[in-house]
């Protein structure tokens, strides 16, 4: 199992980043490398990401009526369920619809994360490791190892040891994170439902920039291109800045169906 | 409901934390810094941070470790963590190169980018680190530390000569430690153990060159060899050539002075171990899991054989044989002129074909003394293996309170 996913995915996406890298100024090779590949690997992934955030809009535009029916039956769970079910069936939406695109996408992202560290190899069993995924391409020989450095960043050490730049990058990318989450986090009328929305909107980027300290900085430069990313997609497709503006949420997905 | 989300909060925190590590995404270094022998006692760094003395006909009659009155100990050396999340703790050494061992003393690069000097009598009495006046010292003296050292020290003409990740080498006083010279920066990382050829020195480069720098002040030498692609193993020098494995796969050697190879010869991976030479055949372990011989003056194939798994430490020469160990935690005893090997069988498990020699991947160096082979696998047991019998005559423990 292991060496099909190897076969398959990692190999082909880490020799990938590697020839790019290779193809670029050795100075910031890696750097824009990681940056090229992570757009590509977003683009590659639009259309599932398109339908996982519609799925999303039309279950947040039956929130109002789903918390009206968590009101009326919140005591006969099994009658909630039913209504629910009848709700989500009369709009044609599956409440399950944004989770696979997301579960299809979830073994990219791995595979692009797996690269990335693994190019990155900074100890001796690092690139000991790196020898067994490297295809015998010239251009792959010839990059190894790679320059880890890229705008006085060396990718391979964690952000902790990075100094303030690593810092600079754990705040980018929790706050990157964080403007993501707020574009698409509805606000609830349940005060229950908002208070959780709202720890876990601060979880996620603090949980985030915590690992950009502890991982190297290869891999938040994935994270804050992966982030951008993600706040431009919901910029164009969700029409605007969403949630994370109050006046323009009063419909910031459309109608309702 | 509020403490609910905060308890929920804590625990997201926690499990973020555990699941990355102090170490961030990629594994802890854990070192492979093999054996090396010096008047009967084996010296080694452990792969839990120790370095060892180690005699062997003490664990033959398994004396309590350490046993002292023969020349054993465990010394621990601890460092503060340089990163800004983890406090002030201590971080323990990971070692890379094997020991020097010279002049009753030994000398160990570590991977946290220390030189230590230390004398086997003093730590065998267990005396705090470093006894000046016995000749012991740490480079640098104070808390600071160069970038990480992966080659292993090289001692010649009371000098410790060292390659640093800063791309640097440094000379080093052997009595006192004191600074003789740095070299400049060379490109690139030297994760490789210094060639020191009398009064010059050789190093191969990440960057793809050979550089030849003087042994008085490691100023750079006019003859240099360049390739488009890096060098990963440390250079070897037999009869005026230096052979070195390169990252595209092939093993080079080249005639000092010149500034075409003499030969390449091509494997299925990367030669990470340095070759070993015997009577013109070259020996070179490959990470493709093959040991070649080669003809030292064409470079072509002899013979070769396959070991299974990624050779990552160099071939041992035992007489007529060569040992040879592989990540799989195999050991073979392969006939130098023939190629015909013999594969150690696991003492736990003797008819077993399918289990390894040890149940562990094996990349540090062996050390060859008596007709026994002593190996540091990576599951922190030394393996001392009978070489006439091919079978493992005892293992010991590394992991001591």
């Amino acid at each position: 199992m292991v060496n099909l996913w190897n076969l398959i995915i990692l190999d082909p996406m880490l020799n990938g980043l590697v020839a790019l890298a290779s193809s670029l100024p050795e100075e910031i090779g890696v750097g824009l490398a990681i940056i090229i590949l992570t757009v590509i690997v977003r683009l590659a992934l639009l259309p599932l990401t398109l339908r996982q955030l519609s799925s999303t809009k039309s279950l947040q535009s039956m929130q109002p009526k789903i918390e009206e029916l968590q009101k009326k039956y919140g005591r006969n769970k099994q009658k909630l369920q039913q209504e629910m079910v009848k709700v989500y069936k009369e709009a044609g939406v599956n409440p399950a619809g944004c989770v696979w695109p997301m579960l299809v996408q979830f073994p990219i992202w791995i595979a692009l994360y797996q690269s990335v560290i693994r190019t990155l190899a900074t100890a001796p069993e690092n690139l000991l490791d790196l020898a067994q995924h490297l295809y015998s391409w010239e251009i792959v020989n010839s990059a190894i190892p790679l320059n880890s450095y890229f705008l006085g960043l060396d990718l391979g050490q964690q952000g902790s040891a990075s100094g303030l730049g690593g810092l600079f990058l754990a705040v980018l990318v929790g706050g990157t994170m964080w403007v993501q989450q707020k574009m698409t986090t509805a606000p609830s009328a349940d005060p229950k439902q908002q208070a959780q929305s709202s720890m876990m909107l601060l979880m996620m980027p603090l949980m985030f920039g915590m690992f950009t300290l502890m991982f190297p900085c290869g891999l938040a430069l994935y994270w804050l291109i992966s982030n951008a990313i993600g706040v431009i997609t919901q910029y164009f497709i969700g029409g605007g800045w969403g949630y994370l503006v109050p006046s323009s949420t009063t419909q910031p997905y459309g109608k309702v169906r | 409901m509020k403490k609910k989300t905060l308890i929920a909060l804590g625990i997201f925190c926690l499990v973020a934390l555990s699941a990355g590590g102090c170490m961030g995404g990629q594994s802890k270094p854990q070192g492979f810094s093999g054996v090396v022998s010096n008047d009967g006692i084996l010296y080694l760094g452990s792969t839990d941070g120790k370095i060892m003395a180690i005699n062997p006909s003490a664990r033959v009659q398994d004396l309590p470790f350490p046993s002292s009155s023969s020349g054993e100990w465990p010394f621990t050396f601890t460092l503060p963590s340089r990163g800004t999340l983890c406090g002030s703790s201590s971080v323990p050494v990971v070692m890379y190169g094997a020991p020097a061992a010279t002049n009753d003393m030994i000398c160990v690069g570590i991977y946290n980018g220390k030189v230590l000097m230390l004398n086997p009598l003093i730590r065998s009495q267990n005396l705090p680190f470093p006894q000046v006046k016995d000749g012991e010292w740490t480079y640098p003296r104070t808390d600071d530390a160069i970038e990480s050292i992966v080659g292993s020290p090289v001692v010649a003409s009371d000098t410790v000569y060292v390659c640093s990740s800063d791309s640097r080498i440094y000379s080093l006083d052997m009595t006192y430690g004191d600074e003789k010279w740095r070299s400049a920066p060379l490109d690139g990382k030297l994760w490789t153990t210094p060639l020191v050829d009398g009064a010059t020195i050789y190093v191969a480069t990440f960057d793809g060159h050979i550089y030849a720098l003087s042994a008085s002040d490691g100023s750079l030498l006019p003859w240099n060899f360049e390739t488009e692609v890096g060098f990963v193993s440390a250079p070897v020098l037999y009869e005026g050539t230096i052979l070195a494995g390169s990252f595209d796969r092939s093993l080079y050697a080249v005639k000092v002075g010149h500034d075409k190879p003499l030969w390449e010869f091509p494997g299925g991976n990367w030669f990470w171990a340095a070759p070993v030479v015997e009577d013109n055949i070259v020996y070179a372990g490959c990470l493709d899991g093959k040991l070649y011989a080669i003809n030292g003056k064409t470079g072509t194939e002899l013979w070769e054989f396959d070991a299974g798994s990624s050779i990552i430490s160099s071939p041992a020469m035992a007489g007529d044989l060569l040992v040879v160990t592989c990540e799989s935690g195999n050991v073979y005893l392969v006939d130098a002129q023939t190629g015909d090997g013999r594969r150690v069988n696991n003492p736990d498990d003797p008819q077993n074909a399918e289990r390894s020699s040890i149940d562990a991947s094996v990349k540090g160096h062996i050390c060859v003394q008596d007709g026994t082979a002593y190996i540091c696998a990576q599951n922190n047991y030394l393996y001392a293996v009978d070489i006439a019998q091919a079978k493992i005559d005892w293992k010991f423990s590394l992991k001591t309170e």
